[in-house]
């Protein structure tokens, strides 16, 4: 078993959907993926309507709080090796998280509101607690990656892409049907852990280790007119990050998170991990040498026409 | 998803045969299963994680491969692969499609019905007492374990690798949530046998009914990530019921626990009284815990009881026997109209069945035995059913669907002969020699 601390290169960028009044999205990548500093990926997408009216806060307090119990989820992973561990993280990914995450959304949530109450409202009563989460509703989608676990776990919609080791595009969240139109499970929802979806993979070999891992709120997807494009976008960063690095893809991310938000109308936020493989000469040079890549993305994938 | 192993590997089992990787089905805790090709036709192949596949694990799967256990309700080892990259693993027969694991259930992803809950846990009970009188202990209950028919309620035990012979003391691995309390605690002693299975089959029933865990209430709001302190002192050194009789400090929080409000408030007495029981004194005293036999009388009777809303058409849990206490649709809140009630008793030891005769309502073979020691709720033992007229709706009789001739008696006085396929209408006071000595008597209430 090899069980080396690996290095990945992360990338983030949200952009702000055309006639949006804030950008209702919000993000995080923390950690270098050591089993000391486990890598942490979020991204969340504040419903946005005017029954979510504080939506871009629920978003946020999604992300900070997943950054804390994922982290703290992947410390615990550190003896994962022992008898019967890998059991325990299992069922406490599967089960317990899901629950302690919304438990700790709502507080977050509950006490924001009690020390932000609407002003001049003399008379009116005192909203339920379910009224008040449903101001602040969100999705979430959040990975955290160690050398020897990658687990995530997803509420509503939003995708997650792994490139796996030999170059397999897999969507190991994706729901088996897609809700229907706007409506999206939320972490405002009733019981609302009853809605996380969780993936498992644990990690025996450096070399089988995911390649790439991407999260990305829906203004990605939905700006391409079929999941196959969408795919064909995650294929191409594969390879465009195999032929540029990090560092070049970097530099484009928000002119691609543009062009995404002009056709879904909708705030795009992505947040990326790529893995380093063992004898990988330097990005720069594999860049210099590369020759030019077919696709431009995402400008030549198949896009939705703008409605 | 990517596995441990790559589409297209070959392998060696230890019978002989080589298999060849399909595709990987899924990861759990312990290892990852693949589809594989084999001689006698595609089967699954569990193959533990390198942390997983200890001397003692291999020890187990090889006896348990051994033991050639033949019982359809149960996916079991039938064939040890050999070491392979640090690892090994063994063969199991396919899991239908048709059975669905319980994480699905809680995630509210499944149609079923409380009549299909029922007869599940009915299932699992019996599943677990044939395990029982073989004498293996299954040591590790949990619901990654069981799959279901949502439609039906039929039950498959998957990854039976953590059986052993009652009295091994092998370690325990995975979580707590299942655990007597007395082996959470670790004390001297205590040992995974019958007794600790019957506390977490006690769990299991009630997170299948309930959704949710018995001793989960406001008190485990407060726990940290993986808190193994906190978890020991909740599961094994102070487990206390969120439904405790006496004590109400981990009640289930109105906020957070909305569905063990919804689903103990909708559960017969006949069952709360069991899960009380399990989750007081059964807590402290393992030899008073409820017996597989208690929960199988008690499920039955409960299934036998359920009835449809006439407002709503959901099913609802009533008490079993005459004249049960009233009560409200858990959908819709109307009152329950509770329709007549079959009465079937056995030749000696004379015992009494009571059947609601909703739409529908069936009488197995099962029906018909003082003790059955298996129960089918399949179309195969099918005895008789309710059916509604085909010309005159409103109109109900009670069909025979046995291979028998049924001698009726109408409540005035009236013989009749009803043959295999044939109809009684369904009235108050009709009785019924269903053969072999057994009675039927259709009561209003």
């Amino acid at each position: 078993m090899t069980l080396g601390v690996r290095r990945w290169d992360t990338l983030a960028d949200s952009v702000q959907g055309v006639g949006k009044r804030c950008n209702q999205d919000w993000y995080a990548c923390e950690g270098t993926g050591s089993g000391e500093d486990p890598l942490v990926l979020a991204v969340a997408d504040g419903h946005g309507s005017a029954r979510h009216s504080r939506s871009e806060l629920g978003a946020r307090f999604a992300v900070d709080r997943f950054l804390v119990r994922a982290a703290e989820f992947g410390r615990a992973a550190r003896d994962c090796h022992e008898p019967g561990r890998l059991t325990r993280l299992m069922t406490y990914a599967r089960d317990d998280f899901p629950r302690a995450l919304v438990h700790d959304w709502r507080e977050e949530v509950l006490g924001h509101w009690s020390r932000h109450r609407p002003v001049a409202d003399d008379g009116a009563r005192e909203p339920e607690p379910d009224e008040k989460l449903l101001l602040y509703g969100t999705t979430l989608i959040g990975a955290v990656l160690t050398p020897w676990l990658f687990v995530a776990w997803q509420i509503g919609d939003g995708d997650l892409a792994v490139v796996e080791h030999d170059g397999t595009l897999t969507r190991p969240l994706a729901p088996e049907e897609e809700d229907l139109g706007d409506e999206t499970e939320s972490l405002c929802g009733p019981e609302a852990w009853a809605a996380v979806r969780m993936h498992w993979a644990p990690v025996f070999e450096e070399a089988r280790a995911p390649r790439l891992v991407v999260l990305s709120t829906d203004g990605l997807s939905k700006s391409f007119a079929s999941a196959d494009g969408y795919r064909e976008f995650v294929a191409g960063l594969d390879d465009r990050l195999a032929a540029q690095g990090s560092s070049g893809v970097r530099e484009v991310l928000p002119q691609w998170l543009r062009q995404a938000s002009q056709y879904s109308g909708d705030d795009t936020t992505l947040t990326a991990a790529l893995r380093h493989r063992h004898g990988d000469v330097a990005p720069e040079d594999v860049a210099r040498d590369a020759p030019p890549h077919p696709a431009a993305l995402p400008l030549e994938t198949e896009q939705k026409t703008e409605t | 998803m990517s596995g441990m192993l790559d589409s297209g590997t070959r392998m060696a089992v230890e019978n002989g045969d080589e298999i060849e990787i399909i595709d990987m089905l899924g990861a759990g805790g312990q290892g990852e299963v693949y589809r594989v090709r084999t001689p006698g036709g595609d089967k699954a192949l569990k193959w533990y994680y390198p942390t997983s596949a200890t001397p003692d694990q291999e020890t187990i799967v090889r006896e348990l491969v051994t033991r050639d256990f033949d019982d359809d309700r149960f996916l079991w080892p039938e064939a040890y692969v050999n070491a392979h990259r640090g690892s090994f693993g063994y063969l199991m027969g396919l899991r239908p499609e048709r059975y669905k694991g319980l994480p699905d259930l809680f995630r509210r992803q499944l149609r079923t019905s409380t009549g299909a809950l029922l007869t599940a846990c009915l299932y699992t009970v019996e599943a677990y007492q044939a395990l029982h009188s073989r004498g293996i202990a299954y040591r590790d209950i949990s619901w990654g374990n069981i799959f279901f028919d949502p439609s039906t309620g039929d039950v498959l035990v998957c990854d039976n690798d953590n059986a052993v012979v009652e009295g091994d003391a092998s370690g325990i691995s995975g979580t707590m949530k299942f655990m007597a309390p007395e082996l959470v605690r670790a004390d001297p002693g205590a040992r995974p046998g019958t007794q600790s299975d019957l506390h977490s089959l006690a769990v299991l029933l009630f997170m299948l009914l309930m959704n949710h865990h018995p001793f989960e209430g406001r008190r485990e709001l407060g726990i940290h990530c993986l808190d193994e302190a906190a978890e020991r002192k909740l599961y094994g050194k102070n487990p206390l019921f969120v439904f405790d009789p006496t004590d109400d400090s981990n009640a289930p929080d109105p906020m957070e626990h909305l569905t063990v409000l919804a689903t103990w408030d909708a559960a017969a007495d006949k069952l709360q009284e069991l899960f009380r029981r399990s989750f007081t004194v059964g807590l402290h005293e393992p030899a008073r815990r409820v017996r597989e036999s208690e929960w199988r009388d008690a499920l039955r009777a409960v299934l036998d009881s359920v009835v449809e809303c006439a407002s709503c058409g959901r099913q609802n849990m009533t008490e079993p026997g005459e004249n049960p206490p009233p009560r409200a649709c858990w959908g819709c809140r109307a009152q329950l109209v509770l329709p007549p009630r079959l009465t079937v008793t056995t030749p000696p030891p004379r015992t009494e069945h009571h059947i609601r005769l909703r739409r529908a309502a069936r009488v197995q073979a099962h029906h018909l035995l003082p003790e059955p020691t298996r129960h089918d709720c399949s179309d195969a033992s099918l005895v008789a059913e309710l059916v509604e007229h085909p010309s005159k709706p409103g109109r109900f009789g009670i069909a025979n669907r046995s291979g028998e001739t049924w001698r009726g008696t109408r409540s005035d006085g009236t013989p009749q002969q009803i043959g295999p396929g044939q109809t009684v209408p369904l009235r108050s006071g009709l009785e019924l020699d269903l053969g072999s000595g057994v009675r039927a008597a259709v009561r209003a209430k």
